[in-house]
């Protein structure tokens, strides 16, 4: 049975995965304005300049011959060369950014979750009292601030009133590190009001969610006899709580998918150099070559994602079972 | 006949009020939220000057003249913020209906008919979710403007309604199969009734409810992707909303020069707005099913 349905996932998998590359073929090139004109525009280029870049890029090609080109580049990380970016290669600046992005979003996962999932325990834990009141409350308040401006809010009192942490920006810019450690520190201190941006506009969701599955959980008939065996508060609590955590687990499990596209925001107002606000530049600039690229990876984790967290609710949800639909 | 109908739906109604006044914060939400109704409607009255002019020099501080002082053109910011309310209502209000329509039209076909189209419609509905929306709605504005040469405005809107309807076609379809299965439905069918006809005739008014929260609901989250679309500079430049005049105070240094008049309104209104919808689906949820009343 289990195998049945992992076989029936990857192939899933495989539709969803070529439909996305069909999209991703299709969506840069439906967008207003074509990069060569573009690049005119920007630079200045003569007439003759411009009908050479068209052919160069195959902008003067028929659909069909772009798309074989561009399935042909995919598997041969031939990724093209950005149009903003000139003479770099598009597999050069995305590996360049992508560890940044691991790092912000690998960290904001951390702390989204982990703050969430304790939040939404305890409420759900007290549920009725004044504590599950004011978490709740505070949470929906939380959900309903546009991230952005809650970031803004935090560079101007932190970065430019306090003058506690850098408002942009990875690393010190120019800034020679003595040693890695030094190094490490920098990067930390760069890292702090993104994460702290992220986390206290994130953590909401997961906090109502554990919230609601703690509640249901806790009605359930084994808490009940848990109870009626007599067993300590604390035991009950951690039988409720293995429970209660399915759904916010699974929930991580696809933000981990939208680590390259759910950096956008973040990263374009924070300046941080990874993949998002790369992203956000190859939009502005109909970088077509880049934005295929960071599509084409952001379908890849996000159906890794997906495909992970059907593991994972197979493995930890024993409830769960893998029959034959239809 | 038409009076006893009548009664019966005033009676509804206070049943409605009754069940709905008890809860504090579906209340206060309901206030506020008519406030910002009142103001989006009589911006006209409220606001001091017209947002599109310039109106003073550039950058001046709040004084009486200007509440919220300038921005870098000279035009009051003040009146950019009620301005906005109305902006950032009406985009949010057509584009959660129009998500809202196609994700109960999705979800009712899919619920209703089963089988082969169900699953596909569900597949489509599964990868739908998958992609992280802001940037789902980017690139739908995109490609709306390249493909049907509708203005800015409705392409962002049609964008954000694209981006919101697979969650409603999910909530839908299930309410769909659980009514398609009730003894009155089989009669319609022995009657002879088409599809189309139970569909929305006898199906779509038990779904009704959930239609409606969803309506509400929809209507915050897509406020705040219009305003997070506008401060990135990717929604209509020519209209004031609150994220378009977050978006220029931004760019234009609001923070570096400490200018906290200009950002700080604009997002205040964001979070009361979007806040005080989301209590009012929440009341209105609680009306609906019981279930959540318990304390």
């Amino acid at each position: 049975m289990l195998r049945h349905f992992l076989l029936s996932r990857l192939l899933r998998m495989l539709v969803v995965f070529f439909i996305i590359v069909l999209l991703n073929f299709l969506l840069p090139r439906a967008m207003p304005g074509d990069p060569a004109s573009i690049l005119a525009n920007e630079y200045n280029l003569p007439v003759e300049t411009v009908r050479i870049l068209r052919s160069m890029w195959k902008l003067d090609r028929p659909l069909h011959e772009q798309f074989v080109a561009y399935i042909e580049s995919l598997f041969t990380g031939q990724w093209g060369y950005s149009y903003k970016y000139f003479p770099r290669a598009v597999y050069e600046l995305v590996m360049e950014r992508l560890p940044w992005t691991l790092l912000l979003q690998g960290t904001t996962s951390l702390t989204v979750s982990t703050v969430g999932m304790l939040l939404g325990v305890l409420a759900g834990w007290r549920r009725g009292t004044r504590a599950d009141v004011s978490i709740t409350v505070s949470a929906i308040l939380v959900y309903a601030v546009p991230y952005y401006w809650l970031a803004l809010m935090l560079q101007y009192a932190f970065g430019y009133v306090l003058r506690i942490f850098p408002v942009a920006h990875a690393v010190t810019p120019g800034a020679v590190h003595a040693s890695f450690l030094e190094y490490a520190a920098d990067v930390l201190w760069h890292l702090a009001l993104p994460v702290l941006a992220v986390t206290l506009t994130a953590y909401a969701s997961y906090t109502l969610m554990t919230r609601n599955s703690m509640v249901d959980v806790l009605e359930e008939d084994f808490i009940f006899v848990a109870r009626a065996k007599g067993l300590p508060e604390r035991i009950v609590m951690k039988h409720a709580v293995r429970n209660a955590l399915l759904p916010p687990l699974t929930m991580l499990a696809i933000r981990l998918g939208h680590i390259v596209g759910g950096a956008v925001i973040t990263e374009t107002v924070f300046s941080y150099p990874g993949v998002g606000y790369l992203i956000y530049e190859s939009i502005i600039y109909k970088d077509y070559p880049v934005l295929n690229a960071a599509f084409f990876m952001l379908a890849i984790t996000v159906i890794a994602a997906n495909f992970a967290a059907d593991l994972l609710y197979a493995a930890v949800d024993p409830r769960i079972r893998y029959v034959r639909r239809g | 006949m038409r009076s006893t109908r009548l009664q019966a739906l005033r009676g509804k109604l206070r049943e409605f009020w009754t069940v709905y006044k008890r809860d504090r914060a579906a209340l206060a939400g309901l206030a506020i939220f008519l406030v910002i109704l009142m103001v989006a409607i009589f911006a006209d009255f409220i606001a001091p000057y017209n947002p599109y002019e310039r109106v003073g020099r550039p950058y001046e501080r709040p004084s009486w003249k200007h509440l919220l002082g300038t921005n870098d053109i000279g035009q009051d910011i003040f009146s950019e913020v009620i301005y906005g309310t109305r902006a950032s209502l009406l985009i949010g209000f057509l584009a959660a209906i129009t998500g809202t329509a196609i994700g109960t039209v999705v979800g009712l076909v899919s619920g209703y008919y089963g089988s082969k189209l169900d699953e596909l419609l569900m597949r489509a509905v599964d990868m739908w979710l998958s992609i992280p929306t802001l940037l789902f709605a980017i690139f739908l504005v995109a490609v709306i403007i390249r493909a049907g040469g509708i203005p800015m405005f409705y392409s962002v809107i049609l964008a954000i309604a694209l981006t919101s309807w697979p969650p409603v076609a999910r909530l839908v379809r299930s309410a769909t199969l659980s009514i398609k299965e009730r003894p009155y439905i089989e009669s319609a069918v022995a009657l002879g009734a088409s599809s189309t006809r139970i569909m929305f005739r006898h199906i779509l008014p038990n779904v009704a409810p959930i239609v409606l929260v969803e309506v509400v609901v929809r209507t915050a989250i897509a406020m705040l992707t219009e305003s997070s679309l506008s401060f990135l500079g990717l929604g209509d430049p020519t209209v004031k909303s609150w994220g378009t005049v977050l978006h220029f105070a931004m760019i234009k240094n609001a923070l570096i020069l400490g200018l906290w008049w200009w950002f700080l309104p604009p997002g205040l209104m964001i979070a009361v707005t979007v806040m005080s919808v989301m209590m009012v689906g929440r009341g209105l949820e609680i009306y609906f099913n019981p279930r959540l009343r318990r304390y």
